[in-house]
């Protein structure tokens, strides 16, 4: 499966459309067992932000999949997009059943979760984000990246080999590509 | 508000980011220009950009960072004594927690510093390594300790560092109101940590406010070395711009001297400009850059480019910043011309120095800067001014001789001061250096497991055993490059082999490592190779050449704080060979001196310190130091269960010999409790391994002294089956002689003295025939003759019992705590022949014995047996009174020892004329 990803990702950027499926489906499975995996064990000392998720993941597949793994800006690229799906589904769930969802997240994070945005509000955001990213793909990227993976702009930068100023306009761009949609379905 | 569609979108986005990347004031204009030709594009463009101001306000998208899980969680657990208790930080490096020391020995809040898992295994781990050993070279009043450093037990490397509880250096001052020349003071405590980390070839590069905390007792702490720099003895390829990408943070702009924008190499002269950076805005309230800087390539520019203006004409600028400039003076406790006249001239001259764009021109050391401020502060001439003689004459009127000369008794003073903080610092520091390698040693180890546990493992269970085997094989392959390291891991797979009860295998790998050692340098592999194969060899009985390895191994070791811990690791096992070779005192004199070291040693952790008491105490145990035995005991306890090391191998050890240690002087009851607990953790525990042979015969033994029979019986036929099928002699024969005092108190004499038979030859074998083992022998047959009603016999053994146990006592004083059993056994069989008068001589005898080895007021059941011999020969001689005394102390002691339904403890009330407790 994990071998499968580098040749779905080049086969995702040649725009075949299945492929790019497949990858979404098996970069999801793989970063929701990683963090279950993060999560089994015993006192990990560190929390495990979505960032952190993302390099072991980048790490672990690399690893898996040696010298012929794409470079780590298209991988996070991916990923990240995978990422904001976790995420949006795992507010989703939580909504649905109070407790539990895919992962187990507690006080601290849930908190963060629900006082940045509602759940509807983040599940609508995903939607415009893919609105965004048929019209400009770079754009909604860096949302998914800071927004949802927490990146910094310089690290964003550094990964795609930009500057970290093109990063930040791209970032206010895609606010207002997001704010507007959102607030025009408010006010219906 | 109309959405717009995706071409509408497409067609504006460009100019999207040409209106963005301008400032406010400029959009209008070019919004305007834009109109005149497509006013269409213009009105979209305006009211997106109103959008985005609305957006802006409104923080939109700004709080992010989906955490998955909980870091909240962490909260409560242990980390070796420290409690983690919330998150004070997290960076791209890693997380900070607030914790605190929970082994009550003493309070102490500290900062623990994780790495982040991401970047383990990458650059970022060598950075965190580099970051504690950089700490760990400086030991400063102003800089925050490293006080600790380890690998937690899922392999996670942490840094325990003094936590300070303060402000910001900046905003301390304003809150206090402090003016120019208190501000120069504090501001001189900074250099001084500048100074010291200098002094040791290490650059901080992130000097800032936030890295220069105040304490609530007005201390500078200068923090986070994350991102030193060391100046030698470091590869510098590509490490700044791993630093720059991982971290996102590897200097923070503001304070970032010109040659750290542009690349030029990073000296001590980057960390004076920060400093002049920070003087700057400590002394004017404002940044030498200027306000309002919009971007960051503004800020570069300035960095670059631009001389800063002269502090004296900040403070004084009215104008748009009018009020601010008097608040600043306000909050320097003056007002902007007072504030103005104190900067201009020397203050001027040394932040222009400080800030000069070319490092060559700034002061070529912090301590120069340091020297012109103090220069400053007592009316001196400064260096950084042209040294006329006008200006010499005009400082030399202002200044107070007395005060000058105070000065400089002062300055003379410290210089003395530290001298003697020098060479201790130095002291530290090698020590802190030595711990890092080892560190790096135990994460080496880390990383061969986690690879057999992971990549390397086949998807099967496997045993501790298959492996280290893998290991070993994994590790003789790959690893052959470098000796050192080769041999280190060796030695780590055998030392580990020995503790899974496979000896042989480990002493192999063992052996090699101590002959690959050989041919290394390396003075601490040398010595640890050494004393792990003394190690192995002292569990195969060869007693001789253990002691030439040891001796070697200590020998290899230069009297050398860096040596120390390889010197304790030395030591325990010196002490160990040397019990074993029946030299206990000397054994006693080995641990003694290895607690020394380990309590002078700044990096001593606490499982070090645990393993040293228990070790000590296993010491004393055997030279029959009973008290201090238990002290020590106690103590390896509350520290393995502050280290949250309560299920390990360790415990069992140190439960088992805790036990054994209380069995010993009779107090049974507390000695099946804790053997209790030794063998939970064995039998079906975590390590899925059925409990040693060692440990079931032992737990026989504590019950049947507690007349538990069957019980007994069922765990010494265990012990025994299981030291059989594991060809272990010692205990074989240990569980021989259990089971056969078993069966004598079950009165079952023909089984007895069966087992006594299969015993005698191997015992014939591997003991010195004047063992005190066969006085005891000698008594276990007495008592066999004694239940089958054979007087005489039983007397001529009981006489064998008591010569052989003198004799081994007037040659090397073992078995010291037997030979009362011996008399009170002679004592019961000559009552049970009517020789009243010799039972009583040799209960009294035992009894003087006792009490001489006894703690006072301690309970113990050997004085409680004593007394009841005592009591039951003087009952026989008529003497009830002092039959009655002698079993009241009985009662007293048994009850306490065995328990009160014990049958001894039930005869001893009787005796005493005592009425039932409980009917």
């Amino acid at each position: 499966m994990c071998s499968a990803i580098s040749s779905l990702m080049f086969a995702a950027e040649r725009g075949d459309r299945p492929a790019a499926e497949a990858l979404f489906a098996a970069l999801y499975s793989e970063l929701h067992r990683l963090a279950k995996r993060e999560l089994a064990r015993p006192g990990v000392p560190v929390s495990l932000s979505a960032t952190t998720l993302l390099h072991e993941a980048y790490l672990d597949m690399a690893g898996r999949d040696g010298p012929s793994f794409p470079d780590q800006a298209r991988f996070m690229g991916y990923a990240a997009r995978v990422m904001r799906g976790l995420i949006i589904d795992h507010a989703r769930e939580r909504h649905a059943q109070k407790r539990g969802g895919l992962f187990e997240l507690t006080s601290l994070d849930t908190d963060d979760v629900e006082n940045a945005v509602d759940q509807g509000e983040l599940a609508r955001i995903g939607e415009v984000l893919d609105e965004l990213g048929s019209v400009e793909p770079a754009l909604a990227e860096v949302v998914d990246l800071k927004f949802f993976c927490g990146f910094s702009f310089g690290e964003i930068a550094a990964m795609r080999n930009v500057s970290e100023r093109t990063v930040q306009r791209n970032w206010e761009k895609a606010r207002i590509y997001l704010h507007r949609k959102i607030s025009a379905d408010l006010s219906l | 508000m109309p959405t717009l569609s995706p071409d509408e979108w497409q067609a504006v986005s460009p100019y999207l980011d040409q209106a963005l990347a301008l400032s406010e004031d400029e959009r209008g204009a070019w919004l305007d220009a834009l109109g005149e030709h497509s006013p269409m594009l213009a009105r979209q463009l305006t009211e997106l950009l109103d959008e985005h101001r609305v957006l802006v306000q409104a923080g939109f998208l700004e709080k992010g960072h989906f955490g998955l899980p909980s870091s909240a969680g962490l909260a409560g657990q242990t980390l070796g004594p420290y409690t983690l208790i919330s998150p004070i930080g997290q960076g791209g490096m890693g997380s900070v927690w607030l914790a605190e020391r929970n082994d009550g020995r003493f309070e102490r809040k500290v900062a623990v510093k994780f790495i982040h898992i991401a970047l383990m295994g990458k650059g970022g781990e060598a950075r965190f390594k580099r970051e504690g050993s950089i700490l760990g070279r400086l030991a400063h009043p102003h800089i925050a300790e490293l006080v600790d450093a380890g690998v937690s037990p899922t392999g996670q490397p942490y840094l325990v560092l003094e936590y300070v509880a303060g402000e910001h250096i900046d905003r301390y001052c304003d809150q206090q109101n402090l003016d120019v020349e208190a501000r120069t003071r504090l501001f001189l405590d900074v250099l001084a940590a500048v100074a010291h980390a200098h002094s040791n070839l290490i650059v901080h590069r992130d000097l800032k406010p936030s890295n220069v905390l105040i304490n609530k007792d007005g201390k500078v702490k200068l923090l986070d070395f994350g991102i030193a720099k060391l100046l030698e003895g470091e590869g510098e390829d590509g490490a700044a711009t791993l630093l720059t990408v991982e971290g996102g943070r590897a200097m923070t702009p503001e304070y970032a001297a010109p040659e750290q924008v542009t690349g030029a190499p990073v000296t001590t002269a980057t960390d004076v400009y920060a400093l002049g950076v920070l003087l700057y805005l400590l002394l004017t309230g404002q940044h030498p850059a200027g306000i309002g800087l919009r971007s960051p390539a503004d800020l570069v520019k300035a960095i670059v480019d631009t001389d800063p203006t002269r502090p004296s004409d900040v403070v004084a600028t009215a104008g748009p910043n009018g009020e601010q400039t008097t608040a600043n003076a306000a909050r320097r406790t003056t007002t902007p011309d007072k504030l103005s006249r104190l900067l201009r001239g020397d203050l001027d001259t040394i932040m222009t120095k400080a800030l000069k764009k070319n490092p060559q021109e700034r002061y070529g050391s912090v301590t120069a800067l340091a020297d012109d401020l103090q220069r400053y502060l007592h009316h001196e001439p400064i260096s950084a001014r042209p040294d006329t003689l006008t200006y010499r004459a005009t400082k030399f009127v202002r200044r107070n001789r007395a005060v000058v000369a105070l000065a400089a008794l002062t300055v003379f003073a410290i210089l003395v001061g530290l001298m003697g903080t020098l060479l201790q610092a130095r002291t530290a520091r090698m020590q802190r250096d030595f711990a890092f390698q080892q560190l790096k040693r135990s994460q080496e180890h880390d990383e061969l497991l986690n690879f057999l546990l992971s990549d390397a493992a086949p998807r099967k269970t496997f045993s501790v055993s298959d492996l280290l085997t893998r290991a070993a094989q994994v590790t003789e392959k790959h690893h052959s490059a470098d000796a050192l390291r080769r041999a280190d891991l060796l030695m780590w797979i055998g030392e580990n082999y020995s503790s899974e009860d496979q000896i042989a295998q480990g002493r192999v790998l063992v052996e090699k490592a101590y002959q690959e050692s050989r041919a290394l340098s390396d003075r601490s592999i040398r010595a640890r190779a050494s004393c792990a194969l003394a190690d192995c060899l002292s569990q195969d009985e060869d007693l001789v050449r253990a002691e030439a390895l040891v001796q070697e191994g200590l020998r290899d070791l230069p009297d050398d704080p860096r040596y120390a811990l390889d010197r304790v690791a030395c030591l325990r096992i010196g002490s160990d060979v040397a019990r074993q070779a029946g030299h206990a005192k000397e054994g006693v004199a080995r641990m003694q001196a290895a607690r020394r070291i380990v309590e002078q040693s700044p990096v001593a952790t606490d499982l070090l310190k645990m393993s040293t008491a228990l070790d000590l105490a296993t010491a004393y145990a055997d030279s029959g130091q009973n008290s201090e035995a238990l002290t020590e005991f106690a103590q390896a306890g509350s520290l393995l269960s502050s280290l949250g090391w309560e299920e390990t191998e360790t415990s069992v050890h140190l439960f088992n010999n805790w036990a054994l240690e209380l069995d010993q002087i009779g107090r049974t009851l507390e000695a099946e409790q804790i053997e209790r607990r030794a063998l939970d953790l064995t039998s079906g525990g975590n390590s899925g391994e059925a409990s040693t042979a060692m440990i079931l015969n032992n737990y026989a033994k504590m019950l049947r002294k507690l007349n538990r029979l069957d019980e007994a019986a069922d765990y010494a036929q265990r012990s025994y089956e299981k030291a059989q099928s594991e060809h272990n002699q010692l205990v074989t024969g240990q569980s021989l002689l259990e089971r056969a005092r078993v069966a004598i108190s079950q009165q079952k004499f023909t089984q007895a003295s069966e087992l006594l038979s299969e015993l005698e030859p191997q015992m014939r074998k591997h003991l010195p025939p004047a063992h005190y083992a066969f006085a005891s022998l000698a008594a276990d047959r007495a008592r066999i003759a004694l239940g089958e009603g054979d007087l005489a016999l039983a007397l001529q053994f009981a006489d064998q019992s008591v010569a052989l146990g003198e004799a081994a006592l007037k040659r090397g004083g073992q078995g010291a705590f037997a030979f009362p059993g011996f008399l009170l056994n002679r004592s019961a069989i000559e009552l049970a022949s009517g020789s009243l008068a010799p039972a009583v001589a040799d209960a009294n005898r035992a009894l003087d014995l006792v009490k001489a080895n006894t703690q006072p007021h301690s309970p113990s059941s050997t004085l409680g047996y004593a007394y009841l011999g005592l009591a039951r020969a003087s009952d026989a001689q008529g003497q009830h009174g002092d039959a009655r005394a002698a079993a009241g102390l009985a009662f007293e002691n048994l009850q306490k020892c065995l328990g009160a339904d014990h049958p001894d403890t039930l005869a001893a009330r009787q005796l005493a004329g005592l009425a039932p407790v409980h009917p």
